[in-house]
């Protein structure tokens, strides 16, 4: 086998080296790309600098996926084409070695190369990454925990591109559906929450492909002659592609063909306090009515409101999504490691970003890109954990930037940062509420933590107002700390977690809104309603009303779901809950999974009918019905595509048409014919030659 | 299975698609002999080597060679059998020298005496690369390659294709010279009529998928005849004769070979009337094309013009 790999290895190792140059030239570009970006970061708003790659070992994944998934699929590739060939391929498998140690001298050397090729510029670029002056970010090396499942995970593609190159299949397009099973891996990642769950992933996708892969080498890429884990890893690896196929081109009809027009509708408020119902179209102009399905009208002119005039009327909103939940870090473990820092904010010579690890934010010096020191509410410190007080910056931006910049939090303080004179100032604190509550109403509640602070800016620009946000209470904060007024968190968190502060126009006066959060409106089918309360500073709340929802639709599924739903495995349907963090049985979309066991149900007498022309034993047809019903109409596809159209011919004795494979006819139990004669044949007993 | 065999089939079929490439195929090869696998394009040949081989999987049908199932061959049944494909395909970026060491590394009973004695016979240098040799100069490579293992059987799939005469002669000599063995077999296909009337003890027929002859040489020379019959006027026509390969006809005369020319035949075809009829010589190779060609009666078209009226 050692020689076989070290064949292999010269074989592809031009490939390999091609792969490291790209690599390389990917991640340098990206080294200067984050140069270019510190030293233009004057000229880039801060709403933009919030999404800028500031830490460019965890801002390449995506390159780096698209490439360990082009390269592994293309080295594998590679690797059968060069001996696509019959007789190469002749050369090759008629040695004496089985075709396991075969397949072991390839993927050895392939997956050496495919280490060498990914690992060398990789490693080069953490490398530079480490060195201090070169990345004003934190660094840590759990970071590169989604990078390594990445690389990994181009082993996938790597054994589909194999696949593709071995199989032999009627359907030509068809050998390339191995790749199905390494894009659904990769998909998962974007839902995993946990670093077993990517890499069990990856390892029952290797386990399938590698498999797949090997029967092939002993059926030389055909279906029908493989060993029996071989033929079944087969079937496994092509049902995934079967199932992006089949789901892309239902997708593309409906889009095409079903599509209904576009229409959502929202609540909005104007700055008077009215709520309006927004339906917003295909076109510019939404459609404004008020509660009661009035059009609003100009009063002066009698016409309709158009969109433009209402946005102008549209009040500005104080916007908090609390989290209580404790946690340092929330999100996928994906997204999670890559934001394990916050971008805070940048200053003319420095960075800051908020640093889980330590509950500090932590500066950088732009000309040096060295650390420079750390905020925690103790103010500024040189090392990264100053005295060890730390903030709660709960990972409350779940996709969005921080909802604020000027200040921070505690469990139960509030502090404004000065970044620019590196110093903090406690501004609040909720065990010294006396302006708007009583000490007895803050002692009743033990569990009484901040779970969101935002700032709000009437103009766009300045810091007019705070909004606290603990579980009993939210608060109105003026930007020196004082409580304008305070009202009952009710309904609560966590049910309850999209927060509003609507400003209207008499400055005193102010609306609550309180929406359920998504997934609470799912499991209520969509029937908790949105909570509006308006509350004026001197007399309290003055009326609240209750909105019906009008997006989510709890269980209801769109006709599009339900049509692509038809195209999809049963299976797959089931395993929809797996992508929330907490999976649980009443996460499954049964309708849909019910519209996908009909399609099965459907595929199971047409797969019959197959399996009778195929003539395959009753087990063998027991097995594949169970195979449809489990994974509907990419099930079906997957079986005509592994399986060889039986040629077929007229048994002569009872001149039914007969499958060829077989020694008798299935249906009367006789041999086949002997060719006919036609007089002209020489045979004589051959005895071996002396 | 006689143990005398080295190759056995019993109903050896493959399909590609609905189209039979071997039919029912019962073959059995004696050990020690040079045996010739002779057919048309597409007669099925290269299929069966592949199929003997386990390079593809029979539709139906058993088969052994060595004694060990076409489906299954170890490596050990590998070890002992040489194969060289048709089209003489290796690694184009190694070295000759490198070929023989790559293939040495895999055979335990490697002979460095016969490669560079097969590879001094084509004049190839250890260093030339692969992708820089002839056609003629790759066969000596391969063949060089596969008889160094000392193979007990060695299949060769039409080995002397698409080669200049040169080159064709050098291989045929390696082939007589240097591969035949007294415990060594030969199995190989070919187009060359005069190859397999040199080197080959047996031979076997394939005509569009079937087996029509496997018998030694001498049975096949002696089995396919040419008869010539003269007439006074046009040759009456052809039909129903007995074994009859093909007729061709001239001015007054009837020439037909026909295979187990007997009794049979003869009283067919002087029920024809001819004034005379006379046997022919025939070389092997005239047999082979008067076996493996169409069957029935052609015309000499100059012929048919002259009998216009």
């Amino acid at each position: 086998m050692k020689t076989l790999i070290l064949k292999e290895l010269r074989e592809n190792v031009k490939l390999a080296v091609l792969g490291l140059g790209i690599l390389a030239l990917i991640l340098a570009l990206n080294a200067q790309k984050y140069s270019t970006i510190l030293k233009n970061l004057g000229g880039i708003s801060e709403s933009q600098q919030m999404y800028l790659p500031w830490q460019p070992l965890v801002s390449s994944d995506i390159l780096i996926g698209l490439f360990c998934a082009i390269f592994g699929a293309v080295l594998g590739w590679f690797q059968i084409h060069n001996e696509s060939h019959r007789d190469l391929w002749a050369f090759l498998i008629h040695r004496p070695i089985t075709r396991t140690g075969i397949f072991f001298g390839k993927v050895i050397a392939g997956l050496m190369l495919y280490v060498l090729a990914t690992g060398l510029p990789l490693i080069g670029f953490i490398a530079w990454t480490l060195v201090p002056g070169h990345v004003a970010a934190p660094f840590q090396w759990a970071m590169l925990r989604p990078t390594a499942i990445i690389v990994l995970s181009g082993t996938l593609y790597y054994f589909a591109g194999m696949l593709t190159g071995l199989r032999q299949a009627r359907w030509y397009a068809s050998r390339a559906l191995g790749v199905g099973v390494a894009l659904f891996v990769s998909l998962m990642f974007q839902s995993e929450w946990h670093l077993w769950q990517a890499l069990f992933f990856i390892l029952i996708g290797g386990i399938i492909l590698a498999t797949a892969v090997w029967g092939g080498f002993h059926s030389h890429g055909y279906y029908r002659g493989q060993p029996a884990p071989g033929r079944l890893a087969l079937t496994g690896a092509l049902m995934p592609g079967w199932g992006f196929v089949l789901a892309l081109t239902a997708i593309l009809l409906v889009e095409l063909l079903l599509r209904s027009p576009y229409s959502q509708t929202q609540y909005q408020m104007t700055k008077d306090g009215a709520i309006y119902k927004v339906t917003q179209g295909d076109g510019d102009q939404s459609n404004i009515v008020d509660l009661q399905g009035k059009p609003l009208v100009d009063s002066k002119t009698g016409r309709r409101i158009g969109t433009a005039d209402f946005n102008r009327r549209v009040c500005t909103l104080g916007k908090i999504k609390p989290d209580f939940s404790g946690r340092a870090h929330r999100g996928r473990w994906f997204e999670r490691d890559c934001n394990r820092f916050t971008f805070w904010r940048a200053t003319p010579d420095t960075l800051w970003y908020y640093w889980g690890q330590y509950g500090r934010l932590v500066g950088y010096d732009i000309a040096t890109r060295r650390f420079i020191g750390s905020l925690g509410p103790d103010g500024f410190a040189q090392t990264m954990s100053g005295d060890g007080s730390r903030f709660r910056f709960g990972d409350d931006r779940n996709g969005f930037a921080p909802a604020s910049r000027r200040i921070i939090n505690t469990a139960d303080m509030v502090y404004a940062l000065d970044l620019e004179r590196r110093a903090t100032k406690a501004i609040y604190s909720i065990t010294n509420d006396s302006e708007a509550a009583t000490p007895s109403a803050i002692t009743n509640m033990p569990n009484e933590t901040i779970g969101g602070i935002g700032e709000v800016s009437l103009n766009g620009n300045d810091w007019d107002y705070t909004i606290v946000v603990t579980r009993g209470y939210i608060r109105l904060l003026t930007p020196d700390g004082k409580v304008l007024w305070r009202a009952a968190y009710k309904p609560g968190y966590p049910d309850y977690n999209w927060i509003q502060v609507a400003f209207l126009n008499s400055s005193n006066q102010f609306a609550l809104w309180l929406s359920p959060s998504w997934y609470a409106q799912g499991k209520a089918g969509g029937k908790l309603p949105t909570q509006v309360v308006w509350l004026d500073r001197e007399q309290g709340v003055l009326k609240s009303i209750d909105l019906p929802e009008l997006f989510h639709n709890g269980r209801e599924f769109a006709r599009e779901q339900k049509l692509i739903s038809l195209s999809i495995s049963p299976a797959l349907m089931m395993m929809i809950p797996l992508i929330n963090e907490q999976p649980q049985l009443e996460d499954i979309p049964w309708v849909l999974v019910r519209n996908s066991l009909a399609a099965a149900l459907v595929c199971l007498p047409i797969g019959w009918w197959l399996g009778l022309r195929y003539s395959l034993s009753l087990p063998a047809q027991l097995g594949w019905a169970a195979f449809y019903l489990v994974f509907g109409i990419p099930g079906l596809l997957t079986f005509l595509s592994v399986q060889e159209w039986p040629a077929r011919e007229s048994c002569p004795n009872c001149r039914k048409l007969r499958v060829v494979d077989r020694d008798q006819c299935e249906h009367c139990g006789a041999d086949f014919a002997p060719p006919e004669k036609n007089g002209t044949e020489i045979f004589e007993l051959l005895v071996a030659v002396k | 299975m006689n143990e005398q065999s080295v190759i056995c089939t019993r109903g050896l079929t493959r399909y590609f698609g609905n189209k039979p490439a071997v039919y029912d195929l019962n073959l059995e090869v004696p050990r020690g002999c040079v045996f010739g696998f002779v057919g048309r394009n597409g007669s099925g040949k290269t299929t069966t080597i592949r199929m003997l081989l386990g390079l593809l999987q029979p539709t139906r049908g058993t088969g052994s060679v060595l004694g060990y199932d076409i489906r299954d061959l170890p490596p050990e049944a590998r070890a002992r059998i040489g194969y060289l494909t048709e089209e003489h395909l290796l690694y184009g970026w190694m070295s000759v020298g490198e070929c023989g060491e790559f293939q040495s590394r895999f055979y335990p009973r490697w002979n460095e005496k016969i490669f560079r004695g097969v590879i001094g016979h084509f004049n190839l240098k250890p260093a030339a690369r692969v992708k820089d040799l002839s056609r003629g100069e790759r066969a000596g490579l391969c063949l060089g390659l596969t008889l160094a293992p000392e193979p007990e059987l060695l299949v060769l799939d039409d080995p002397a294709l698409g080669l200049d005469p040169v080159a064709h002669r050098s291989l045929i000599e390696s082939m007589i010279y240097l591969t035949r063995r007294s415990d060594r077999t030969i199995f190989f296909s070919s187009h060359q009529l005069a190859d397999v009337e040199r080197v080959a003890d047996y031979i076997a027929i394939l005509d569009r998928s079937v087996l029509r002859a496997c018998c030694s040489l001498e049975t096949f020379r002696n089995s396919v005849q040419q008869v010539r019959l003269r007439f006074p006027g046009a040759p009456p026509p052809v039909s129903n004769i007995p074994g009859l390969l093909q007729a061709f006809r001239a001015k007054g005369e009837l020439r037909l070979t026909c295979v187990h020319y007997g009794a049979a035949t003869e009283q067919a075809l002087r029920a024809l009337s001819p004034a005379q009829m006379e046997m022919v010589p025939i070389s092997l190779e005239d047999a082979f094309i008067s076996y493996l060609g169409e069957r029935g009666e052609k015309s000499f078209i100059l012929s048919e013009t002259e009998a216009q009226p």
